[in-house]
């Protein structure tokens, strides 16, 4: 490792955290004494250029990952492949959130809010990349700090700073689980690279359940949980959702969850080419590696299934639509980590994870960017206040049907084709009784979750409205929400467009 | 003459053109602009008019330019055979391929249907001027042109069945346009229903192909379903009853084809499908659509005549011939006894149909073709002069009630007159004796059996008895309407003299002297050779056709020719053969047979499921949405007492003494980390459960 390549590997981040202090030079400086509007627009800009200047750098960070060690064979941070996707995404992501501050009111202080979200997205950059235990826990508090923040934001509200705070502590308290399930495994196999650790697991005749590893792996997996939002390690997501303000909020449901599951395919990969390096290989015919060995699977297709029951279950009788994102969202990351437990040699399952969370993150901040308009005129976001939308803004109707029915997985749109390119991927590792029976459950869940998407558009569709007074949007959340909605379609209509895309890199 | 297609010793050209790359647009224009009319307000009828005939106008450009670039290709010597696919969805290793594909039968087809589409088109802002939802339907207009034109340049059956639907999609709005009207309403129900009989056995036929074949495309540089390779694989596979997998899935792509081309015995919908507005009849149910299953069994030719013995015939094509043949002979009868202007013109088209059937199964992709493109003209000349007269009656159809419009509307009757006589196909100069022609000389050739050629003939009289029956009706005697009737406006007019025109000249294209057409389509070089005219064989079908004319004419003539009966007085034919009348009248009782069996059985089935429904599945559902509603109930409470409530209870305790913040800390540390702390207790003990020896 030398200084070149650290910087080479890591230009991303630094166009990052450089735009986030140029974000502040320039709102503390140059446009202090503007309107709120504009200087959250001047702030926006900047924020979304410094993404597309970090896009631009992926490009320049050469083919070669960080390594370190004596033989320099010791892989810190990863580049290209999945992790490029999954990178981009982020950015992307992230740009779209901030494109949706336009109009907002919630805070005064447009810079720090940019600047926190551009930092935050960094520590999503460095988890897809991360390779090493220490990265990983590292990367995570970034990012996680920055949304603790960000979920205070609105300081006139007093359900954000609860929410913030139960935010907090739950997540302090999981960062503390996930750290001493790190040092067992450190203890364990005496390295903090992901990669070593796996191998010495095999190895040393460690894989089989230890009782030391597996203390360890459910600690760990209880710190990552937390991330995704598995069930039990949920509840924080809904209070947070709900508290946030909609822009954060939807920072938290797509930019957080594509780096937290970036992470997730990077120990699943590292597992299953665990005697790819050149000298690893051990006599062994087994082809299946899964995660930290068999506790792993186990842990995972637990979480799963009450990821997706209780998710599912739950949203059925919430009345704030943010809460009801917030249990789909437990649904979906219960989807999801079905394909991570049985996850493919082939790169099939990186593609359909990432295909699934990127379509699933672009989705969801459109639904937060109509959720956040609607609040802001009639004041609430139970699912009453989206009586007869038709017919008091036909255009975000539109978008939210298109949203929400992607989102329960119904062909032609994007939703349907992640979905089914996550169970195919997920049947095309193991044909046994439990991934079968996982998968059905899912089938199912989507079924059910039909319902409580269908309720929302029910009131804005069927339903007579209390109030038909036209609500406005900012012109520039319109063109953003339009374009959302019109890729979801043509994503949908066109699937291999994307699917090509995340194989391509 | 050869029945077989002879191996062309033309140049393949195989590779993409730039025209061929941008082929996709001539019918994404009508979709999108049927898009934008959706989106538009109702009283912006002039945007939606220019909208749609602009996007068909420059499709018809492109189809032109097309054309063009085939017929280069053809006059030097090339086999222009261009197809653009691409991947649209990817399952593992298996792909969904569509494509679009550039040869002398989609270019033909396609300059037919966005020519005569235009002309309705501009026919149709006068004939609707009045409707209050212009709009609506020049929306669905174009959905339908943009449909039907996609189905033209499918190289992907897949693709072909999607804008198949399409089309059977915007056939059913179009017919329904005047929905409030319940005979409008039951009839484009019963089109949609009676098309998806056909349809299903399409969709086996295409399943059953891709199973065999592993491809969706039709020409894929030697790997698609219609190439020699795949056509010698399907050849060895035996399907049951002694056919290859290629007949039978040649039958049932057939039956598919016989729904949407109204053969029997699923004709029944397209007499009903004169509901909509004529110029949807005059469109959709005579020049296009109905065509689309002749053109699907023309695209589909070399599955149809796979393992062809010397003859060139097939079990498939032998039973589209003789499918055609009944249904030409059949519905010209039922033609006779009809009162209603469109509805003679219908079950004409269904004859008619059967004769490209036929002409497909006896002569050939191009025998078919070129009657398909002759109708085409003829017919919707006679559709849309039927409007004219319908709109200058006072939307009256009954032509009982009409009579002597020859001197209030002579522009019609002119109009008419060529069509008429092209329909009836009288000798040299109209387009429809050519057509007809190459038909029954093939018949005549065919080596099975000699009937379908005296059926077909028997048709012809008929079809010429009928015509005149219908044109006396109207157009002479005395005017027996109500009302003044009038001559239409000049947009509904010209339209009418520009088919008029092509009803008369579009013959030349497909003499036995220059068979121009029937060359271009197969691939062969085209020569002049005046001497055809001369061959006794061809001498002996003209006189016949002489004859045909002379005899339907005559007869109709003399029974019904200048005089006035009252319109309620019987049918002088009626009086004559009161018996025949009644059972050609009721069109042979087939929708009463339908009505006593499928029908009846399906409402009886449907009512033993409806009580299995609510009886049986429905207690199940119940319980089971009971169960749901429980857990439900069960974890809101929890989440609403156990997590929040201590929570707030720790709030409300606290809050007397304390401030907000510490309330907040209080409540969560306990509960959410309690739940925290026995859910990782809950994962250790499962592990260390499921880890047991």
């Amino acid at each position: 490792m030398n200084y070149v390549d650290l910087f080479r590997v890591t230009l991303p981040e630094t166009v990052l955290e450089i735009a986030a202090l140029l974000v502040l030079v320039v709102d503390l400086g140059v446009v202090r004494k503007a309107a709120l509007q504009m200087r959250l627009a001047v702030a926006a800009i900047v924020g979304i250029a410094g993404c597309g200047v970090a896009i631009w750098s992926l490009s320049m960070q050469g083919s070669t990952g960080l390594t370190y060690g004596a033989g320099n064979d010791l892989i810190l941070l990863g580049v290209g492949g999945y992790i490029a996707a999954a990178q981009v995404g982020i950015l992307v992501l992230t740009a779209l959130t901030l494109l949706l501050l336009t109009g907002s009111v919630f805070t005064r202080n447009a810079g720090e809010y940019v600047a926190i979200v551009l930092m935050a997205a960094a520590g999503g950059l460095l988890i897809a990349a991360a390779q090493d235990l220490l990265v990983i826990f590292i990367g995570l508090e970034l990012l996680s700090l920055g949304l603790y923040v960000l979920t205070a934001f609105a300081k006139a509200s007093a359900k954000s700073a609860e929410a913030a705070m139960k935010y907090y502590l739950f997540g302090g308290m999981s960062a503390a689980f996930l750290l001493f399930g790190f040092s067992y495994l450190y203890g364990l196999t005496g390295s903090t690279n992901l990669h070593q650790i796996l191998l010495q697991l095999h190895n040393g005749d460690l894989y089989q359940a230890t009782p030391l590893l597996n203390v360890s792996v459910v600690l760990i997996v209880t710190g990552l949980g937390f991330k995704v939002a598995a069930v039990p390690f949920h509840l924080w997501a809904p209070d947070t959702y709900e508290g946030a303000p909609a822009p954060a909020a939807a920072f938290i449901a797509s930019v957080s969850k594509v780096a937290s599951f970036a992470l997730l395919i990077g120990i699943a990969t590292a597992a299953v080419h665990v005697f790819d390096v050149p000298g690893n290989a051990a006599a062994s015919g087994q082809q299946l590696h899964l995660g930290f060995g068999g506790p792993w699977m186990v842990l995972l297709v637990t979480l799963s299934t009450a990821s997706m029951v209780l998710g599912n279950l739950a949203a059925l009788v919430q009345v704030s639509v943010r809460r009801l994102l917030a249990y789909s969202a437990i649904a979906h990351a219960g989807y999801i980590l079905t394909a991570v437990a049985f996850f493919s040699y082939s790169p099939l399952s990186t593609n359909a994870i990432l295909y699934y969370i990127l379509t699933y993150g672009l989705t969801i901040i459109g639904a937060f960017g109509v959720i956040s308009v609607v609040e802001r005129a009639t004041g609430s976001d139970r699912v009453d206040a989206f009586l007869g939308l038709q017919k008091r803004n036909p255009l975000l109707a539109a978008v939210l049907l298109v949203l929400f029915l992607s989102l329960a997985g119904i062909p032609p749109l994007v939703g349907f084709w992640a979905k089914f390119n996550l169970f195919a991927a997920v049947l095309s590792v193991s044909a046994g009784v439990v991934p079968f029976t996982l998968v059905a459950l899912a089938v199912a869940m989507s079924a059910v979750s039909l319902y409580y998407y269908l309720q929302v558009l029910k009131r804005a569709y069927v339903m007579p409205a209390v109030d038909d007074t036209p609500i406005k949007a900012h012109p520039v959340t319109l063109i953003v929400l339009v374009a959302i909605a019109a890729a979801v379609v043509l994503m949908g209509c066109f699937p291999t467009v994307l699917q090509n895309w995340i194989a391509g890199f | 003459m050869t029945l077989i297609q002879e191996v062309s010793s033309f140049t393949p050209q195989t590779a993409a053109s730039a025209i061929s790359g941008i082929l996709w647009l001539i019918p994404a224009l009508p979709i999108v602009a049927s898009g934008c009319i959706a989106v538009l307000k109702q009283p912006r009828r002039r945007a939606a008019a220019t909208l749609s005939i602009g996007s068909l106008g420059i499709s018809l450009l492109i189809s032109i330019a097309a054309f063009a670039h085939v017929l280069s290709g053809w006059l030097a010597g090339n086999a222009v055979r261009e197809s653009v696919n691409f991947t649209w969805i990817r399952f593992g290793s298996s792909a969904v391929d569509l494509g679009w594909v550039l040869d002398p039968l989609s270019a033909v087809m396609l300059v037919m249907v966005s020519f005569v589409g235009l002309l309705i088109f501009i026919y149709s802002t006068g004939y609707m001027a009045h409707d209050e939802n212009f709009t609506r339907f020049f929306c669905f207009l174009s959905l339908f042109a943009g449909a039907m034109l996609g189905v033209v340049i499918s190289n992907s059956i897949l693709l072909l069945f999607m804008c198949w639907e399409l089309v059977g999609l915007t056939s059913y709005l179009l017919i329904g346009f005047w929905y409030h009207k319940p005979s409008a309403a039951a009839a484009a129900k019963k089109a949609f229903l009676t098309t998806r009989v056909g349809d299903i056995f399409f969709l086996l036929g295409i399943v059953w192909l891709f199973a065999q074949t592993g491809t969706l495309l039709f020409y894929n540089h030697g790997t698609g379903s219609l190439e020699p390779l795949a056509l010698a694989s399907l050849l060895t596979q035996h399907a049951a009853l002694g056919l290859t997998a290629a007949g039978a899935i040649g039958l049932l792509i057939f039956a598919g084809a016989a729904g949407k081309s109204g053969q029997l015995p699923l004709h029944v919908w397209l007499p009903d499908a004169m509901e909509g507005p004529t110029p949807v009849s005059a469109l959709i149910h005579a020049a296009t659509m109905v065509a689309a299953g002749v053109y699907l069994i023309a695209r589909v030719y070399p599955l149809m005549q796979a393992g062809a013995l010397t003859g060139g015939v097939t079990t498939s094509l032998t039973v589209v011939t003789w499918v055609g043949a009944s249904t030409a002979l059949f519905a010209a009868l039922i033609a006779v006894a009809q009162n209603d202007i469109k509805r003679i013109l219908a079950y004409s088209t269904v004859s008619k149909l059967g004769y490209m059937m036929a002409g497909l199964g006896m002569g050939g992709v191009a025998v078919g073709m070129f009657h398909l493109i002759t109708h085409a003209f003829f017919k919707a000349l006679l559709f849309m002069g039927a409007g004219s007269v319908i709109h200058g009656c006072h939307e009256e159809q009954d032509i009982r009630r009409m009579g002597g419009l020859k001197t209030y509307m002579p522009l019609t009757f002119a109009t008419y007159g060529i069509g008429m006589l092209a329909l009836c196909g009288v000798p040299i100069f109209f387009s429809g004796f050519w057509s007809k022609d190459a038909i029954l000389e093939s018949a005549h050739g065919w080596s099975i059996s000699h009937t379908p050629y005296y059926m077909l003939v028997f048709g012809a009289v008929i079809t010429a008895f009928y015509m005149t029956r219908q044109v006396s009706y109207v157009f002479f005697g005395q005017w027996r309407g109500h009302g003044h009737a009038h001559e239409s406006p000049r947009v509904m007019t010209t339209p009418l003299a520009i088919l008029a025109f092509f009803a008369v000249t579009l013959g030349a294209i497909g003499t036995p002297a220059w068979p121009w057409f029937r060359a271009f389509l197969d691939n062969r070089a085209s020569e002049v050779d005046l001497h055809a005219f001369a061959e006794p064989a061809w001498l002996m079908l003209l006189l016949t056709s002489c004859f045909i004319v002379v005899v339907g004419i005559g007869l109709g003539w003399a029974l019904y020719g200048n005089k006035s009966p009252e319109p309620d007085a019987s049918d002088t034919l009626q009086a004559a053969m009161p018996h025949v009348w009644t059972v050609l009248q009721n069109k042979f009782y087939i929708d009463e047979f339908y009505g006593a069996t499928f029908i009846a059985f399906y409402a009886w089935w449907a009512r033993v499921a409806d009580w299995f429904d609510r009886r049986v599945w429905g207690g199940a559902v119940a319980a089971v949405t009971w169960l749901f509603g429980l857990f439900a109930q069960f974890n809101r409470f929890f989440d609403a007492n156990i997590v929040d409530g201590t929570f707030d209870k720790g709030c409300e305790e606290i809050s007397t003494g304390g401030g907000l913040l510490a309330s907040i800390q209080s409540g969560a540390v306990q509960n959410y980390l309690r739940i925290l702390a026995l859910a990782v207790v809950a994962l250790v003990l499962i592990l260390f459960w499921s880890s047991r020896p």
